[in-house]
Parts: C-alpha cells; sequence; structure tokens
C-alpha cells in the first residue's frame, strides 16, 4: 500500500512534543479510573479511530498497519527496520522508539506504560484476525513479529 | 507506538471518556495538562513576557501545521488568529467522530497557564466545530476586559464561546 | 428616506428580487456596484496600492463600525473581519436574510482590484457567519499561494472561496 492510500496520512512538519501528552493522558486515566479506563480508551481509539487498519486486519489484510509502521517510524526519524514478506507478516525491528526517546527528553520515566499502550492496540487489532502481533522489548524500542496464528 | 500525528484522535477519545465521567472529571484532566505545558512554557513566558509566547506560538504554528497568524504582538498584547486548526480538523477526519467539547482542551489548560503567569486571556473560540479560534492575551487587565466586551459582541446569545481567565 | 444605516436591510431585499431574476441579473448588478464603487477607491488603489486598500479599509472600519483587523505587509493587504456589521444587521432583521449577500462583497470588489492590477482572495468562512478575510497580492504567485491555502479550509464548500483570477 502507497502512504496516500492510507485512511490518514499526515504531512508537513511533525510535533514530537506529543508523545508526552499521550503519556500525560494515559497517566491520568490510569491515576483516575484505573487501567480498565486506560484499556477502554486504548480500545476505542484501535478500533474506532483506526478502523481502516482494523477491518483490514480482520479481513487478513495487513498492508495499511505495514504501511502505518513504516510511513511513521520515518515521519519520526527513528533507527528502524522493516521486513515485510509476500504472506502479510512482517518483523518491525524498532531499534530507538520515537515515543521513549521524547519522554527521555522529558525526564518521564514509565515505559511500562507506553508500551503498554502498543500492546493493548495489538491485541484489539488481531483479535478476531487471522494474525497475533509478538512484541520483545529491546534496550530502547520493541521487536513487533507481525505474523499468522 | 501511537504517533505523533494522531495524538489529537486519542486525545479525542481520552474526552468523549471524561466526559462519561463529569465535568469534574474534565476540569481537573485540563490541570493535568496544564501542569504538563508548564515544563515547554513557564521559563519562556516567565523570562520573556508576551514576546516569549509569541516565540512558543510561532514554533507551534511550524511544528503543527497550523494556518494561522498574528494578528497584534507587543509588550502588553499578543493576539493571534486560527484559520484552520489541525488539531480540530483531524479530529472532525475521524473514523470516530469527534467529541463536542474537543475544542474547550485548549483555553482548559492556556488558562490556567496564563494565570499563574500573571497574564489575562480571551479565547474566542468562533464555533466549537468550525476550525477557527482566536486567543488573545493582555498584560493589562482593563485592556482584556475592554476586548472581551467586543468579542462577546460577536457572539450575542452564545456567551460560552467566549473564554476568559478574570471575571 | 431609507437611513444610511438601514441601507444593507434594503440592500438586501434588492437580491432577493435579484435572485428570482436569475444568475446573469446578479453579476450585473454586482458589475453596477463596482463601476459605482471605483468612484470612492480606484484611484486610491492604483496610486498608493496596498497602502492605499488599508487606507480606505480604515476609514470603512471605522464608519461602518466593523469589529475588525487590517494587516499590511510589503506584499500583502489582509482584512480579517470578526463582527460583519452589515450581515450582522441582515441578520437581526424580520424580514430574514438572503442566502446570496455576503457575496456582494467580493461581487464588487474584485472587479475592483483587477481595475488596479491586484490579486485578490477573500475567504468567506460561512454565508450565516460575519466573518471574512480579505486579502491583496501586488504578486500573482504570492495569490495562487495563498490561494491553495484557503482552498484546505474548505474542502467540501468551493463556494466559500472567491479570487479574480
Amino acid at each position: 500500500m502507497k502512504p496516500e492510500e492510507m485512511r490518514y496520512c499526515s504531512t508537513g512538519e511533525v510535533h514530537l512534543d506529543f508523545h508526552g501528552s499521550t503519556y500525560v493522558g494515559l497517566k491520568y486515566l490510569l491515576d483516575h479510573f484505573g487501567m480498565e479506563a486506560v484499556d477502554e480508551v486504548l480500545s476505542s481509539t484501535a478500533e474506532k479511530v483506526y478502523k481502516s487498519i482494523y477491518e483490514r486486519l480482520q479481513r487478513g489484510d495487513s498492508s495499511e498497519l505495514i504501511c502505518h509502521w513504516r510511513y511513521y517510524l520515518e515521519r519520526e526519524k527513528c533507527d528502524f527496520t522493516l521486513t515485510e514478506n509476500p504472506d502479510g507478516t512482517a518483523v518491525l525491528e524498532l531499534r530507538e522508539c520515537p515515543a521513549l526517546r521524547q519522554l527521555a527528553k522529558e525526564n518521564i520515566n514509565d515505559r511500562p506504560l507506553i508500551c503498554h499502550a502498543t500492546d493493548k492496540m495489538n491485541q484489539v487489532w488481531c483479535a478476531n484476525s487471522p494474525f497475533e502481533i509478538v512484541v520483545e522489548h529491546l534496550e530502547k524500542g520493541c521487536r513487533q513479529t507481525l505474523r499468522r496464528k | 507506538m501511537i504517533p505523533s500525528d494522531h495524538f489529537v484522535r486519542f486525545y479525542n477519545e481520552i474526552f468523549k471518556y471524561l466526559q462519561k465521567q463529569g465535568p469534574e472529571a474534565i476540569a481537573e484532566y485540563y490541570q493535568t495538562i496544564s501542569k504538563h505545558q508548564e515544563t515547554h512554557c513557564w521559563e519562556i513566558f516567565t523570562q520573556k513576557g508576551i514576546p516569549g509566547m509569541k516565540e512558543y506560538w510561532d514554533n507551534i504554528r511550524k511544528e503543527e501545521n497550523c494556518d494561522g497568524e498574528v494578528l497584534e504582538c507587543s509588550e502588553t498584547v499578543y493576539r493571534s488568529i486560527m484559520n484552520n486548526c489541525p488539531s480540530l480538523s483531524k479530529v472532525v477526519d475521524n473514523d470516530a467522530g469527534a467529541s463536542d467539547i474537543y475544542c474547550r482542551h485548549c483555553p482548559g489548560w492556556v488558562m490556567p497557564l496564563l494565570t499563574k503567569c500573571g497574564y489575562y486571556c480571551v479565547e474566542d473560540l468562533v464555533g466549537l466545530d468550525i476550525p477557527r479560534c482566536q486567543l488573545s492575551i493582555f498584560k493589562n487587565l482593563e485592556d482584556a476586559r475592554a476586548y472581551r466586551e467586543r468579542v462577546l459582541k460577536r457572539h450575542p446569545g452564545k456567551p460560552e464561546l467566549v473564554e476568559s481567565n478574570f471575571d | 428616506m431609507i437611513p444610511s444605516d438601514h441601507f444593507v436591510k434594503f440592500y438586501s431585499e434588492v437580491f432577493k428580487y435579484l435572485q428570482k431574476q436569475g444568475p446573469e441579473a446578479i453579476k450585473e448588478y454586482y458589475d453596477t456596484i463596482a463601476e459605482h464603487q471605483k468612484t470612492h477607491c480606484l484611484k486610491q488603489f492604483e496610486e498608493k496600492s496596498l497602502a492605499g486598500m488599508k487606507e480606505y479599509w480604515d476609514r470603512i472600519i471605522i464608519e461602518e463600525n466593523c469589529d475588525a483587523d487590517a494587516l499590511l505587509t510589503d506584499k500583502s493587504y489582509t482584512f480579517y473581519m470578526h463582527g460583519c456589521p452589515s450581515l450582522g444587521k441582515v441578520l437581526d432583521n424580520d424580514a430574514g436574510v438572503c442566502d446570496i449577500y455576503c457575496d456582494h462583497c467580493p461581487g464588487w470588489v474584485l472587479p475592483v482590484m483587477s481595475a488596479s492590477n491586484h490579486y485578490c482572495v477573500y475567504d468567506l468562512i460561512g454565508k450565516d457567519i460575519p466573518r471574512c478575510i480579505l486579502k491583496a497580492f501586488k504578486n500573482r504567485c504570492d495569490a495562487e499561494v495563498y490561494l491553495e491555502k484557503v482552498k484546505k479550509r474548505h474542502p467540501e464548500h468551493p463556494e466559500l472561496v472567491k479570487c479574480n483570477f
């Protein structure tokens, strides 16, 4: 898939401070309403905001998710490798996560909560789809393996 | 990871959740955001005053790809106009739909921060489903009061579209 | 005598009548108004260009009680209407508003801009919202870049963007 075919294809400058704002939002929900609230908001983000990625995965089509990974990680200028296979599986080796990088700049040290956001969204995307995403944490990032169940 | 470019759509989901919890939950979140935003703005606002605010928002206009302009800037007044807000525009271009209080998050965090810095602020929200607004900041309370009267006249019957941080 | 203060409510009735006659009748009226308006501002725009526009509209802002800002640079003149007294009065009107009322401004301004060799873009914002933005340029390329920016503000409503090129 080409970036311009994605449902959301942002262009222009990037405002990396938003990673800090994402963390503040997640932390607020956790502190005031618990993990249930965090998961409720992440689930609606994964299923409703990213409806296009979600519905494609349900149909066995990972092309938009893979394009999304490549496009946005390139925009945020991080160190990664993305290997895509003809059967729709892929391995994303993210050696430096831009979210963690930004949080470090802002002296925020709460990796589990930010990583939980990724885990939860992956879980929602893959539920009832032919795919699963296995995440292994690396020093400054992660390896996400998109494979068929 | 939620890309920076998509933060506002996630943010919009938080507001939908908080709307169900009630107005106090929303108000408290605004205070939390404002406190976080102090890490970005406090030093430049308190050390450089209004020129510092201009510097901050000039950078934001660039990084967030805003279609906006500065209408007036001096040592005592800063007025800016947003002609096409990328934040609300993305939230409207969104398969999950927009929260009807989305626009309020801006005055929600800006006003407490400016109050703490000792400045007065009037925001003309224009319309909550229109990606346009005007932010005006004053050093002097009397100037802010006079300006607020001008803005209230733009919204007869809808004073809720005018926000300010003073009585 | 219709008081000056109530001209616009009468003007709105003229447009309602012309709407029934068809688009050509409306266009011809705009051209007629433009010819009349040239007697007020064409010389000023030709001789003083963007600065002349600022002079002209600074006076209008006062006399017509506009809630507006005007910005002048060496490349452009921008008129920001935040509270249009003209549409404001036409909305506050027992006869109801004509839905093409806002078009009358670009209707006469754009021909005057063309006559004085300037390029002009109007952002009408919304026809029931008494706000708009007029931006005039000396240079066509600058105007074209700005036009693209304004079109992005109205992806589904190109009729809210007017220009003379």
